[in-house]
């Protein structure tokens, strides 16, 4: 299988820039997430991968092979798109096995063969010989997965392939993902906007703002060491907390949520900021070393039980994920502690790499 | 509710309009729920009472009588004699099989053409000079079938023909197109190809318009063939526009006259006599309007039967895929 190298590709319509300049490699064999808000470029970038889109500068690359100005037909991929795509007169095998008859090196057992294994690996063997018309949304999108994977062909590109199923369809979706993960190692690009499903599937995820992909690293990583403010807010629910100190140059950064100043960064020049997750804060009922007290403005449960509480720290806010038990009332106070090896600084929107060290 | 407070979206639709004088009445009328949707149907019911079901129904009834114009004698009644006498009439017999050949050919030949040209100019929107080619194509089109037939009569002139002039350029000699009965039906059924062909062109583009992008765009990365991707999705979406247009184009040329009477006049002797003409030379030539009425309720059912039958195979098509 190859890995996917992309060089200086961009792509223009008209005056706007949906694809900026992005260089990088998607290695072989690796599930990568193209994740990022709508408008971002995912779906562009994938475009020009499957040969569905000219890039207007840059080139593309399977392992050593250009394919920037190939055919979709010539470039060996597969894809699903966000709708099911079907073809409608035809039945479940049929809609499997339709493209591997151009694989002259496959006999029609070999090709039922194959598409009944298929079928099987995506629980759909019931529904083999049914009419396509007659399978629900979720059911069609399986389909159209199996129809993709079938062809064991170098690279899978999938286009948002859960946004338009149901819940528990989805769920079979990403089962089935995994299903074949485990039997087959190609190379996949799968768009997404759904943070989560890019934490569940992704073997590394690039992170794309504005036409450009801003970080490409592993999930954990990413959501850990996010390069940028963006790769903060936009990953998390709710996303990173962002503080900007009130003074103090001289005697260090002071910052309402934190009990002592800290230590400039050396290489902080522009503006600063310090980012912590929610999950990061931890809020007593008591006072303790190295707490700040602070006032509930809100508090909400969410998913999974946690109370998700929004704080006011003097003039800052920010929000905390706790356990159930902690008060929950407007207005109560509590105390929070933010763990410096859980901060990150951020200069103009960028991460600083050095720790975060209080000052003495 | 007090005088003079604001009505609410609660007051019934049907309650009375505050409105005084002599129109009160009238606007009231208009108001009511039966009435309004009536009215704004009245003009187009007007006219297709006036111009459609009143003239078909006086069709009908004059098939039953015996009425020449020439004889001066008033309609009577024969019942079914007109339409005795037109199934046992053999000319009427040899111009409607006539009609249908015309019909098969030109609709066959039109659909295929119009077909091949419309997925030429799909997806064409860069190619140079595109819009030009388009007008030039449905100008046919436009033009009504008299000028049309005149156009095409002096280009198959034997004498100061263009087509003419140029088989004997090529050493040949020259062609009475319209004179010859061996080649005059031939060449009439071209005109009408030439005139309507553009017409398919514009229904298979419509219908091409139909097709969703992404399924191509999934045929194109399954490396369908180019027959799979016509059957399997082109003709797929696109096939209600498609036979829209062959219906269309089937009545339209099982009613051909026009162009037979300004080129032919269904000769020479009776090889471009299609019924359509058969039915006005019996109508303003003999005066025989019981009988042509006879003749025109019949072309009339054998429209409304191809009609039936274009929607019966679709309908049955898509029954036939939903129940597969």
């Amino acid at each position: 299988m190859p890995d996917i190298r992309l060089s200086h590709l961009s792509r223009a319509f008209d005056k706007f820039k949906a694809v900026d300049d992005i260089t990088a490699v998607f290695a072989e064999g690796t599930v990568t997430c193209l994740l990022g808000p709508s408008g971002c470029g995912k779906t562009t970038l994938m475009r020009m991968i499957a040969g569905l889109e000219m890039p207007t500068s840059g080139s593309i690359k399977f392992g050593e092979r250009d394919v920037t100005h190939l055919a979709p037909r010539r470039r060996d991929v597969a894809m699903v798109f966000q709708y099911p795509v079907m073809y409608r007169t035809c039945s479940v095998i049929e809609n499997i096995e339709l493209p591997l008859q151009r694989d002259r090196s496959l006999s029609a057992a070999e090709r039922r063969r194959r598409a009944d294994e298929v079928l099987e690996v995506l629980q759909l063997s019931d529904e083999r010989d049914r009419h396509i018309g007659d399978l629900d949304v979720g059911m069609r999108q399986k389909v159209a997965v199996g129809r993709a994977i079938a062809r064991r062909c170098d690279v899978i590109l999938f286009d948002e392939p859960t946004t338009n199923v149901e819940v528990h369809a989805k769920l079979a979706l990403i089962r089935a993902f995994k299903e074949f993960r485990a039997r087959l190692r190609q190379t996949v690009i799968y768009v997404t906007h759904d943070q989560t499903e890019a934490m569940t599937l992704a073997d590394q995820i690039a992170l794309m703002q504005a036409g450009r992909i801003s970080q490409c690293t592993a999930p954990r990583i990413m959501y850990e060491k996010p390069e940028s403010r963006f790769g903060g807010w936009f990953l998390g629910n709710p996303g990173m907390n962002f503080l900007v100190p009130r003074g103090g140059e001289d005697s260090g950064l002071r910052f309402d949520v934190l009990p002592r100043p800290l230590e400039r960064p050396a290489a902080a020049a522009g503006e600063l900021s310090l980012g912590i997750r929610p999950e990061h804060v931890e809020v007593l009922l008591d006072p303790a070393q190295d707490t700040v007290p602070a006032r509930v403005l809100r508090s909400s449960i969410t998913i999974g039980g946690q109370n998700l509480l929004s704080l006011a720290v003097g003039e800052a806010r920010l929000k905390a994920k706790t356990a159930p038990g902690v008060p929950q009332a407007d207005g109560a106070t509590v105390f929070i502690r933010c763990p410096l090896e859980h901060t990150v600084f951020f200069n103009d929107g960028q991460r600083l790499p050095e720790a975060v060290r209080a000052l003495g | 509710m007090e005088p003079g407070a604001p009505a609410t979206i609660n007051q019934s639709r049907d309650a009375p309009v505050a409105s005084t004088g002599p129109w009160e009445g009238f606007t009231r009328f208009l108001g009511r729920r039966d009435v309004l949707p009536f009215l704004l149907l009245a003009p187009v019911l007007i006219f297709f009472i006036v111009w459609n079901l009143i003239p078909t129904l006086w069709l009908l009834g004059l098939g039953f009588y015996r009425f020449s114009l020439t004889s001066g004698r008033p309609p009577r009644f024969a019942g079914l004699y007109n339409y005795r006498s037109i199934l046992n009439d053999s000319g009427v017999w040899i111009d409607l099989s006539r009609t249908f050949l015309f019909v098969f050919f030109a609709v066959v030949t039109e659909t295929l053409l119009g077909m091949a040209l419309g997925l030429l100019f799909w997806n064409s929107h860069r190619l140079p000079g595109r819009r030009i080619a388009l007008t030039m194509l449905f100008s046919p089109m436009v033009l009504t079938p008299v000028a049309a037939g005149t156009f095409w009569r002096l280009i198959y002139d034997p004498t100061f023909g263009v087509l003419n002039s140029a088989i004997r350029g090529l050493g040949f000699s020259s062609v009475d197109f319209l004179g010859d009965g061996r080649v005059a039906f031939a060449a009439v059924l071209g005109v009408d190809v030439w005139m309507w062909t553009p017409f398919m062109v514009l229904m298979t583009l419509a219908a091409l318009a139909s097709v969703p992008k992404a399924e191509l765009e999934a045929a194109e990365i399954d490396r369908l063939a180019w027959h799979q991707r016509l059957r399997l999705i082109v003709l797929h979406h696109g096939k209600f526009i498609l036979m829209l247009g062959i219906l269309l184009r089937t009545i339209d040329a099982f009613k051909t006259m026009d162009l037979i009477y300004d080129m032919t006049y269904g000769g020479p002797g009776s090889a471009t006599q299609l019924v359509a003409m058969t039915l006005y030379r019996r109508a303003f030539e003999a005066f025989n309007m019981g009988w042509s009425s006879a003749l025109a309720v019949i072309l009339l059912l054998i429209s409304i039967a191809f009609t039936a039958t274009f929607i019966f195979v679709l309908h049955w098509r898509e029954r036939r895929e939903a129940e597969s």
